[in-house]
């Protein structure tokens, strides 16, 4: 169910069965194994090989869409027929201009690896005996997360656009438990070769270990934050949902409407969907078949666009921009390669130049729909959260409640790192976060977990 | 389309001599409408067919699964949970012990009048119209919008004990909601809830029952009113919290840290632990004596119910919190004995595609004595808080937020003006200790959430809360 030809073969019967003078299909595959691990034990080991086939039709420019993961003639063709039930009750969606018909050539770019596609689950297993042993000498537990897998896509229309291709993920999340805390280090790669597990479970075991005879407490209030690439990229997932898409610029939920041009954010701040850099997670067109393209969505701190789809491009008068991840979805775009531009400072220089503010590992439990119109968010710090004192990092903190507007934050970036990490998504098989390490001034901490009194 | 029995043991028999396995199949059938702004804003239909092999060869798992279910791919995909399986036997060391379960063979259908996919496309599209259409017109109102879906899974389960069981469940959910914006400020309220609506194991009957045109105009006023109205005050007041935002309070500080598998560290990875330790069973002070929550998967029509679990165990009723007390996990086979307990039947996956795990079935706050006017003409200064808007809870479910779409003021025993932005935070136990009243049979309700998440991959599946209305005393807002 991954080659090529099968794939078109099913997109090519999809259109065939639409009946229509406009339909497009996706047809997406998925061969993965996560193996999920906890007490330095593998105790969820599962591998999955599934498809599914998505047919949006078109009558009189109302859509209907149908989804199956069922690919023989008659399933195919009962499809066909739910889609256009659907579109025949629709309406007409204004502005609508029609399906892709350009059919650029696409981006050459290699988005695929054989070392990673065919590593066993044996071979991970082995990885990770590897990592526990070594972490039992530290008196380190482990727990996380080792993902690997191929995806391939096929998206065509009735126009004649056709498009094919295949990724691969590797993908690891590595928890480290020491008797006085916990330590957390992750990374998304496209092959093999780019990820070292070894070097993540000792990144994870440093942050377990670091500090662990000194903690202190911390009281409510504005602090510079340094934050790690896990926990910028929490932040963004949500930035996506409530600020970067189509739909909430079209519903005016979005802190972009009536923005747009305007400098609202820090001169150091650009982020971009960016699935052309072949350091990150390269993919060369999106379900509705456009070529992907870079797209700055936050420019040196000025707002460009929203993410769209072609269908609300359309109907907003504006350029669409290759997000569309689903055919037919409510979002109508979505930033599935978020990549936030680095500066020139180093970890290392961020905390020498703290007096006194907090080193954040990752968040948790983020949510992003307290007031969408400034982003304020709310969440909580994980794993590894330190209190920085006059340039050094002197003690563990608890983990720390806080409640920030992102427009705000944004807007007090104080450096950013060269180095930059990917991290992965767990919504978004294509791609994922490329964030540097962020210095922010005047991060609002609200609370602190605390057990409460014991009875 | 659906395998045969013969078809699934013959699958079992395939795997030779190993400890235990199971095979399930699942089709997945989803129609969901949504207009907007009186437009069709998304009409989709999916049919999702998946079958999953899990195998246990020594103490290692193994989990394979796929989507076509052609019985060559199905005798394919169980060699892959054997290789699965024996790669895991190199990573783990821990001894795997299975609760006793006697073998089932059973068929089970949950309740509906009228079948959701009998009501024509038309007859749902104007149903939301009618419900919507209603809320535009003052210039502010940015956006209506009205859900209605429909969802059915026919289950079939067959393991090497010998139990055959087949499950099908319909559901059916429905909401509307009203945007308004005016300079800068946002507000939006929902009925019945927010995210598509209530949700109910019930055909288009409960649709009917919502009357969602009947409540348009409320919830609009209500969206333009919080526009102008104060911001929820900070500080330390007495709180009501309605019934739709309790069920989420219990959902995220009893339903989530009760999983046993979260307890173990077993699902740190992503969702993080759980503050109750199996050392505090049977005598931790949850809550205050008026707290008490069960799970009961075997309530009629609700979307956490079912007849057996992914393992294979019969649903059923426990406490989870026995006057104030934290007195028992949601468990599975391979968990359970970890307690030395047998399972209560808590293990399914979203479909045959993923691995079964703990999740919530229905879980409940029993109703109290109180009626929910006598809760508020009791307490003298205080919030009134309903529908939620916004959830975060820390990774061992202790220091939590909620904001809520709506709130009043409450002096001297009455409801007095609308606030916006309500924020209420606190610490799960003292939260919990600190409700001196809980709402009677009158204001409990059961809620439909078909969106908890867990897992990895992430797996989301239908849940269920009831809750009355309760009071809790002090609590920080803002």
């Amino acid at each position: 169910m991954n080659d090529e030809r099968f794939a078109l073969d099913v997109i090519a019967r999809a259109l065939d069965a639409a009946h229509a003078n406009e339909a497009d299909a996706a047809y997406v595959a998925v061969d993965q194994n996560i193996s999920r691990f906890a007490n330095s034990q593998l105790h969820q080991n599962m591998s999955e090989e599934s498809a599914s086939l998505t047919l949006r039709v078109i009558v009189n420019n109302a859509m209907g869409v149908a989804t199956t993961t069922s690919f023989d003639a008659d399933e195919i063709a009962r499809t066909a027929e739910l889609a256009r039930e659907a579109a025949r009750h629709s309406q007409p969606v204004p502005g609508f201009r029609g399906l892709y018909r350009d059919n650029e050539p696409l981006p050459e770019i290699d988005s695929f690896d054989d070392a990673t596609a065919s590593i066993a689950p044996a071979q991970k297993a082995t990885a990770l005996r590897a990592m526990f042993d070594r972490g039992r000498e530290h008196h380190i537990e482990f727990a996380g997360a080792h993902a690997t897998g191929a995806v391939s896509v096929a998206a065509g229309n009735t126009h004649g656009v056709r498009r094919f291709a295949r990724t691969t993920f590797n993908d690891a999340t590595v928890i480290a438990i020491g008797a006085h805390g916990s330590g957390y280090a992750t990374q998304r790669a496209l092959r093999a070769s780019q990820l070292d597990l070894a070097a993540l479970g000792d990144e994870a075991t440093l942050k377990a270990t670091l500090c662990t005879d000194r903690s202190e407490d911390l009281a409510p209030g504005a602090y510079d934050v340094i934050l790690e690439p896990p926990a910028l990229a929490e932040v963004f997932d949500w930035m996506n949902m409530i600020a970067f898409t189509g739909q909430s610029f079209e519903d005016g939920s979005s802190f972009f409407v009536g923005n747009l041009g305007k400098q609202l954010l820090g001169t150091n701040v650009t982020i971009a969907d960016d699935s052309l850099d072949a350091g990150f997670l390269p993919f060369p067109f999106d379900m509705e078949g456009l070529p992907k393209r870079r797209v700055a969505l936050i420019e040196n701190g000025v707002l460009r666009t929203p993410v769209l789809d072609k269908t609300w491009a359309d109907r907003l008068g504006m350029q669409p921009t290759a997000n569309a991840w689903s055919l037919g979805s409510s979002e109508h775009g979505a930033a599935f390669h978020l990549s936030m531009s680095g500066g020139d400072a180093t970890r290392e220089e961020m905390i020498r130049s703290t007096k006194h503010g907090i080193w954040v590992t990752r968040f948790n439990y983020v949510n992003g729909l307290l007031e969408p119109k400034t982003a304020l968010m709310t969440g909580t710090t994980r794993d590894g959260t330190f209190l920085i004192r006059d340039g050094e990092v002197v003690a563990r903190l608890p983990n720390l409640r806080w409640t920030q507007s992102m427009v705000e934050a944004l807007a007090n970036v104080e450096s950013l790192s060269r180095e930059r990490r990917t991290v992965g998504t767990w919504y978004n098989m294509f791609g994922g976060t490329r964030a540097p390490v962020a210095k922010i001034r005047g991060w609002t901490i609200t609370g602190k977990q605390e057990r409460g009194s014991s009875s | 389309m659906t395998p045969e029995r013969a078809q699934l043991e013959d699958v079992l028999r395939s795997l030779g001599d190993v400890r235990y396995a199971d095979v399930r199949y699942t089709a997945t059938h989803a129609q969901d409408v949504k207009v907007r702004n009186g437009e069709v804003d998304h009409l989709a239909s999916t049919v999702d067919r998946a079958v999953g092999v899990r195998v246990l060869v020594g103490n290692g798992w193994g989990f394979a699964a796929t989507s076509d279910v052609s019985e060559e791919t199905i005798r394919r995909t169980a060699r892959r949970a054997l290789e699965v399986a024996a790669a895991s036997n190199l990573a783990s060391t821990q001894i795997i012990t299975l609760s006793d379960v006697e073998p089932h063979v059973a068929r089970w259908e949950s309740h509906y009048e009228i079948d959701p996919w009998s009501v024509p496309i038309e007859k749902k599209l104007e149903h939301l119209m009618n419900a919507t259409e209603p809320m535009r017109g003052d210039p502010r109102i940015h956006q209506v919008s009205g859900d209605i879906s429909c969802y059915r899974q026919e289950k079939v389960f067959a393991s090497t004990i010998g139990s055959f069981i087949e499950q099908t469940t319909t559901q059916m959910g429905g909401g509307i909601e009203a945007v308004a914006i005016d300079e800068g400020e946002f507000q939006r309220r929902t009925y019945p809830n927010p995210f598509g609506g209530d949700f109910q194991a019930e055909g288009w009957e409960f649709i009917e029952r919502l009357d969602l045109p009947k409540k348009a105009l409320e919830i609009r006023d209500e969206a333009l009113q919080l526009l102008a109205a104060s911001k929820a005050p900070a500080g330390r007041f007495d709180l009501i919290v309605g019934s739709a935002q309790l069920a989420l309070q219990v959902h995220e500080s009893c339903g989530h840290p009760t999983e046993l598998d979260r307890a173990m560290g077993l699902e740190i990875s992503l969702a993080g632990g759980s503050f109750l330790q199996p050392q505090m069973l049977g005598h931790f002070r949850y809550g205050s004596d008026l707290v008490n929550i069960v799970a009961d998967a075997t309530i009629p029509g609700s979307i956490g119910s079912f007849a057996f679990d992914d393992d294979g165990v019969p649903a059923q009723r426990f406490h989870l919190v026995r006057d104030g007390t934290f007195v028992d996990y949601l468990t599975g086979r391979d968990t359970a004995p970890f307690l030395g307990r047998v399972s209560n039947g808590t293990v399914r996956a979203e479909t045959a595609a993923r691995i079964p795990i703990i999740r919530m079935t229905n879980i409940n706050l029993e109703p109290g004595t109180t009626p929910l006017a006598d809760l508020i003409a009791d307490t003298k200064r205080g919030i009134f808080v309903e529908t939620n808007k916004s959830w975060s809870i820390d990774d061992l479910r202790l220091n939590f937020q909620f904001g809520c779409e709506v709130a009043w003021e409450i002096e001297n025993g009455r409801l007095t003006r609308l606030l916006k932005n309500p924020l209420y935070t606190g610490n799960t136990p003292d939260f919990w200790r600190s409700c001196d009243a809980v709402g009677d049979r009158a204001s409990w309700q059961i809620w439909g959430l078909p969106n908890c998440g867990k897992g990895d991959p992430m797996q989301t599946m239908r849940v269920a809360h009831g809750a009355p209305a309760a009071r809790f005393r002090n609590v920080e807002m803002g």
